[in-house]
């Protein structure tokens, strides 16, 4: 089952005394179990550092979050994380990278290799399994980071700016990979973006970030049919939610 | 989800494994000899020039000997030079592979312990500025002419190289690996076997090379301080005795000792870190 999970005045501030940095907060938030949720903000704003915080790999100055009602204290091992750059290690294949997410954990990787294959399978990388990384594209790369993440079957997935360093083509391709995979399975997906565009199309909600320090300015239910289509982003509703977030970000002076 | 019935793994078995291996690391070594003829060609162009330019000039032979003198003489020593090679190529190794034994679990502890970190390395980082090779006499007045000083001052100058790249190379884990392994719930040990450790090995091989560069010029400066054999030894009394002919010949042994065990070193990591980019044919 997918978890709910509750950020309650949540800050963080690096460092102490006058060279004290209030990076993040206080922030209140409650993530639906099952839901599509998106860190909207420019660079600096701190959403990484929140994301950090839920996945329980860096602890909060001031209060607490909590995964279906159990307060996070060490790094939440039932989750798949995504970076911007890639976990994956240059001295294995792709689909030993992916096993690598097993064999750290204490499992056995071979029972699951018809798991791996149908991983790779949805990313298009069926032929690849053997690769090593530096021979696959950028793209190609975070689809494979993108089945690291999720061969141990976490129901949620936190994503940091994983498309953040690919072209706009690989971007919109992987992203339709993404939604197909969130409407199949549900996961409770965090996902910490700086692109209004992706964050509309992809967000059951988003949480506009504004910076320093970082606060949720404003939370937004997307509502658009699934999926998210062509169609869909070419229809006016979509344009006005992009058009207002835009605005919000504006009279930020971000924009 | 996860399938039983599904087709096991087509992991190949060991042991051919390594063996292509093997034979991929010697065919890549070749290649890498035959794309040399530019240079090859040069190092024969050389020492032609060499060669002619001492009998043009009419330099005397016991200010610089021609090439063919060198190698005719030589080869009327050869066994004497032989022998020697092996005196200073088991210094050399022995003082070296105590240097890897020594440095890089000095360098591992350093890098995982904050307490050595503030104490053992900023003590190394300023011995790496005192030039080690000043040490050589004092260990010859100590321990006598043997092995042991010897091995002692090889292992002086390998130490450094290998235990600093070393600190480098199991410190500097990028932040998104470290959370990656944190993330899964591995334990230190499962984390350095499977990650710490294979992303370390190209930085720890840096340290290897140039270790294996020093070896033999630690070997061959604690023969010139004191000894009765070996090729500094030889080179020394050679030059001693206006024979320069042989104290390039000697020089030639020392040359090809330290390619042999710069090459072993080379087609160690050859083996060990293929997927590296250094490692990388294009």
């Amino acid at each position: 089952m997918a978890a709910t999970i509750e950020i309650k005045s949540l800050s963080k501030t690096f460092g102490s005394g006058p060279q004290a940095v209030h990076a993040f907060g206080p922030v209140d938030l409650t993530i639906e179990a099952g839901s599509f949720v998106s860190l909207l903000g420019p660079s600096g704003c701190g959403k990484s550092t929140l994301m950090l915080m839920v996945a329980g790999l860096l602890d909060a100055s001031e209060g607490a979050i909590y995964f279906d009602g159990e307060r996070v204290g060490a790094p939440r091992t039932d989750i798949g994380i995504m970076f911007q750059d890639n976990t994956l290690v240059p001295w294995r294949s792709v689909e030993g990278n992916i096993a690598l997410q097993l064999e750290l954990r204490g499992l056995d990787p071979k029972p699951y290799a018809g798991r791996i294959r149908d991983l790779l399978r949805s990313v298009k990388l069926e032929g690849f399994a053997a690769r090593h990384p530096y021979e696959l594209s950028g793209g190609m790369q975070q689809r494979a980071a993108f089945c690291q993440a999720l061969v141990h079957e976490p129901d949620t997935l936190l994503f940091d700016e994983p498309l953040g360093k690919l072209d706009a083509m690989t971007r919109e391709s992987i992203r339709t990979d993404l939604q197909a995979l969130w409407m199949a399975r549900r996961p409770t997906v965090v996902f910490v973006t700086h692109s209004i565009e992706e964050a509309v199309q992809l967000s059951s909600v988003v949480c506009v970030v504004t910076p320093r320090p970082g606060r949720i300015e404003r939370t937004i239910e997307i509502d658009l049919p699934w999926p998210r289509d062509m169609e869909v982003k070419a229809s006016p509703a979509f344009t006005r939610y992009v058009h207002d977030i835009q605005g919000i970000f504006r009279d930020y002076g971000v924009l | 989800m996860v399938s039983s019935n599904a087709p096991r793994d087509p992991a190949p078995a060991h042991a051919p494994a390594h063996a292509g291996r093997l034979i991929r690391a010697v065919e890549w070594l070749v290649l890498r000899i035959a794309a040399a003829w530019p240079f090859l060609t040069f190092f024969v162009g050389f020492f032609l020039f060499w060669e002619y330019a001492v009998i043009l000039f009419g330099v005397p032979g016991y200010i610089l000997p021609t090439p063919s003198e060198i190698v005719t003489r030589g080869w009327a020593d050869i066994p004497r030079l032989l022998d020697y090679t092996l005196v200073t190529g088991t210094e050399s190794v022995l003082g070296y592979l105590l240097a890897v034994a020594v440095g890089l679990p000095i360098g591992l502890a350093i890098a995982f312990s904050p307490m050595l970190r503030r104490t053992l390395y900023p003590f190394f980082v300023s011995l790496e500025m005192v030039p080690k090779i000043a040490f050589a006499p004092l260990f010859i007045a100590w321990l006598g002419f043997g092995l042991l000083p010897k091995v002692i001052i090889v292992v002086l100058v390998c130490f450094f190289p290998v235990a600093l790249n070393a600190i480098h190379a199991f410190g500097s884990l990028s932040d998104e690996l470290t959370r990656f392994c944190r993330s899964t719930g591995a334990g230190p040990l499962r984390t350095f076997w499977k990650v710490r450790l294979p992303a370390a090995l190209p930085q720890c091989f840096v340290g290897f090379k140039y270790a294996a560069l020093n070896a033999t010029v630690g070997a061959t400066i604690a023969e010139f301080m004191g000894s009765d054999q070996g090729l500094g030894f030889y080179i020394s009394i050679a030059t001693g005795n206006m024979r320069p002919d042989l104290a390039f010949a000697g020089i030639f042994f020392l040359t090809l000792l330290g390619l042999a065990l710069f090459g072993c070193v080379t087609l160690a990591e050859r083996l060990l870190i293929p997927w590296h980019i250094s490692q990388r044919r294009h």
